[in-house]
């Protein structure tokens, strides 16, 4: 193959910020590559520069042989589909397909010709004379097709061209340009963010991302040799687990030695590890290299995607005290006052600075009239002390209706997981059946019951708590002690399957070594 | 839906004092002539037959037309590549540029004619129809440009890109996409343009000299010179019905524009 257009290290910035940071590419006679990227990673602007209607900052653009750079648009054999199709609004389909012909003075006859062979090509015999604004999305998107590719040129770009269309008329589109592109046999440059468009059509996909080009391939390549993390992801669906090369065709992650197909690497070299949810299979618990517990099947049509808990993450344990609430009822005021026990964190007294309303909060304290109006608490007494131990505290309103309930001062007993680098704290409480029947998201109302937290070791940030387990219903629940577990993500492997299985089930894992893909961690950009 | 009605009737009220009203008044006294009381008309197509057999009122017809349509065509032509330059601005020169378009526009008409006369009285060599036309042109010129501004500022730019991709030039681009996208503009301009030139009789009054009569002088003497109200209202009613037939053929070429 010839090469047809070379990208040589283009640079473009728009107001300071730079978009393309010396991008090199070769595009070849006859391809279908397309540039793949999310928005705003340059694929456009690349285009843009190719079609002549943007200027780089540096680098050359060489078509067949000869530098381009100082060639306007309208002397570039290029044509491009555009993303807003931007047909000529007073002009019918006929008129718009003959544009370029007429600019280039061709007989009426030849014109006819031509014009008749496009439509038939994209299939819009008999639209001659319509307007082109009455026209379908798809039927528009045709005829933008039909008036560049009229021109004969050599190379077709197109922006992002199936964007506005609904999805069955995407995917009709994607097989009609790929049979296009095979029918006149020129080079087709096509921009997406669309991954499935990509692996569709294309012979070559260029992967961006923020102005660089990631990866370059086919979409076989693409998709089963991503070059790090981030082609992964953008490409199909993935499991990416931090590892450690150990050797050649030796990986480790999750704390097992895996054999891999993959060598090259600097010994103990961290990596990431790619294994596709397609390529892991189901087994029963005691076979394959993994076990794990179903977390979640969600039904896609043609299989099922689980997710499969294969560790579980760092766990706290408390219990909760239902108890039943009594008010006391000042007769005289006509005040009715409530207050439950709780428990708090010695170093929260402090290092929260935690108010009196702190502690109406967490004591649920409230009073209400005869009437069932709030009333406030005005006045709030006690004699908590930073250690721990166990205080009162009294809560009352203007009109002295008052209630004392036990405050728990506890020093912090929080697990740490070194390995994980994840520290969690929850603690014990009280709280009436009420409140739990009540609770619209009971997980979360347990979370901030509890004061659960989860935070990471290293730079204290917070960290979720994705798992609240517990055995009672909160429907029916009555006065006793129940025991809450918290935890944080596990390690979760996504599975595709076509065999259905429940939530809870212990299922097994299997995949092979050729089914592990290990990939250079990225370097981050400065 | 009734009150709602109701609401509507101080503007019918408006409607037929101010403007049935006097209409149908131009159109009865035009078919009628002097001597009229509140009881007795002579009903008489007299008037018109006076205006189109006398060739000095078919001159100064022609001539109210021939100003007009020159007017507008010298409009236009200073119009459009003022609005083409103003659109191709910047998005705070184009407002600055319109204001200072419109900004004469504030300005009583009377006033800068008069002030169009104290200048064009040291240009004793001028003859009096140039001097009309620069009056014309100076004061209806802001709602050509106006006009075509919006209807090229709204031009969606990609089309521009479209055709210089499809291998037409600035020029070719401009001839084949610009200049046909921005005849609705074009068209409303000569509306806003045309009608009022035609019937203006202050400034060839003020402008021309005496001596110069075109048809808005015409109909102003007849009324309030010679006091005939029947044949001033027959020569309006004529402009009238020139006017609307004017806007009939723009509609018309708008239509066809926009096939």
């Amino acid at each position: 193959m010839r090469k047809l257009i070379e990208f040589r290290n283009i640079v473009k910035t728009f107001d300071g910020q730079v978009v393309l940071k010396g991008v090199n590419l070769n595009i070849y006679e006859n391809e279908f590559v397309t540039l793949l990227g999310p928005s705003g990673c340059g694929k456009t602007t690349l285009l843009r520069i190719l079609g002549g209607f943007l200027e780089q900052d540096e680098g050359t653009v060489i078509f067949d042989g000869q530098c381009i750079d100082k060639v306007p648009p309208y002397r570039r054999e290029i044509n491009t589909v555009f993303q807003r199709y931007a047909l000529f609004p007073h002009l019918n389909v006929y008129e718009n397909i003959a544009f370029g012909l007429r600019i280039k003075k061709t007989g009426e006859d030849i014109i006819r010709q031509k014009v008749s062979r496009m439509l038939s090509l994209v299939n819009l015999e008999g639209y001659e004379k319509r307007k082109v604004t009455k026209l379908s999305g798809g039927q528009q998107q045709r005829v933008a097709i039909a008036r560049a590719l009229v021109n004969e040129p050599n190379v077709l770009l197109l922006d992002e061209p199936l964007g506005a269309l609904d999805l069955k008329l995407r995917k009709e589109m994607q097989r009609e340009l790929k049979r296009i592109q095979q029918e006149v046999g020129i080079t087709f440059i096509y921009v997406t963010h669309d991954q499935e468009e990509a692996l569709t059509m294309s012979d070559k996909i260029v992967v961006m991302n923020a102005g660089e080009i990631k990866q370059i391939g086919t979409p076989l390549e693409i998709y089963n040799e991503p070059v790090n993390a981030y082609v992964a992801r953008f490409i199909g669906e993935s499991n990416i687990v931090d590892g450690i090369m150990k050797e050649d065709y030796k990986v480790r992650f999750d704390d097992k030695n895996y054999e891999c197909v993959d060598f090259g690497f600097r010994p103990d070299e961290p990596v990431d590890v790619l294994i596709r949810p397609e390529d892991i299979a189901i087994v029963s618990p005691g076979k394959g290299v993994m076990r794990g517990e179903v977390k979640s099947a969600i039904f896609k049509g043609v299989h099922y995607e689980l997710m499969v808990e294969t560790k579980t993450g760092v766990t706290k344990t408390v219990e909760m005290h239902v108890v039943t609430q009594h008010d006391k009822e000042n007769q005289q005021a006509g005040e009715k006052i409530s207050a439950n026990d709780f428990f708090v964190d010695a170093e929260d007294l402090t290092e929260k600075e935690m108010t009196d309303a702190d502690f109406v909060r967490i004591a649920n304290a409230q009073a209400w009239d005869a009437d069932n109006r709030d009333i406030s608490l005005t006045k709030v007494t006690h004699n908590i002390e930073n250690k721990p131990g166990v205080y009162e505290i009294t809560f009352s309103t203007e009109k002295g209706t008052a209630v004392t309930v036990k405050v728990n001062v506890v020093s912090p007993e929080y697990v740490e997981d070194a390995r994980h680098n994840i520290g969690i704290s929850a603690l014990d409480f009280f709280i009436t059946a009420e409140e739990i029947q009540e609770s619209m998201a009971i997980s979360t109302d347990l979370k901030t019951w509890a004061s659960a937290e989860a935070w990471n070791l290293q730079d204290d940030t917070s960290v979720e708590i994705t798992d609240v387990k517990f055995d009672f219903d909160p429907a029916t629940v009555t006065e006793g002690t129940y025991k809450i577990t918290f935890a944080t993500q596990g390690r979760e492997y996504k599975v595709e399957t076509t065999a259905c299985h429940e939530v809870g089930d212990r299922v097994g894992l299997s995949f092979g070594p050729e089914d592990i893909h290990v990939m250079h961690k990225e370097v981050a950009d400065a | 839906m009734k009150s709602f009605f109701r609401m509507s009737y101080p503007y019918i009220l408006w409607i037929g004092f101010f403007i049935v009203a006097p209409m149908f008044m131009i159109l009865l006294y035009a078919v009628t002539k002097g001597g009229n009381n509140t009881l007795t008309f002579h009903f008489t197509l007299e008037n018109f037959g006076r205006f189109f057999s006398d060739p000095d009122f078919m001159r100064v017809l022609w001539t109210s037309l021939r100003i007009a349509f020159i007017t507008t065509v010298v409009c236009i032509l200073i119009g459009y590549p003022a609005a083409l330059f103003i659109a191709n601005l910047s998005e705070r020169k184009q407002t600055m540029m319109i204001l200072l378009m419109t900004l004469p526009m504030w300005i009583n008409m009377l006033l800068k004619t008069y002030a169009w006369r104290g200048i064009l009285m040291n240009f004793d060599d001028l003859s009096s129809e140039i001097k009309v036309f620069i009056g014309m042109v100076y004061d209806f010129l802001p709602y050509m440009i106006i006009q075509i501004h919006t209807a090229i500022a709204k031009l969606d730019r990609e089309l521009l890109t479209a055709s210089y991709d499809l291998g037409a030039n600035k020029w070719q681009s401009f001839l084949k996409v610009t200049l046909p996208l921005s005849v609705p503009g074009i068209i409303s301009g000569v509306t806003l343009v045309f009608l009022p030139a035609v019937s203006s009789f202050v400034i060839p009054k003020l402008l021309g000299g005496g001596n110069y009569v075109l048809i808005g002088t015409l109909i102003e003497n007849y009324f309030l010179v010679a006091g005939d109200w029947n044949f001033g209202s027959a020569i309006s009613l004529i402009m009238a019905l020139i006017i609307i037939a004017a806007m009939y053929v723009t509609r018309k070429i708008d239509r066809g524009a926009e096939e």
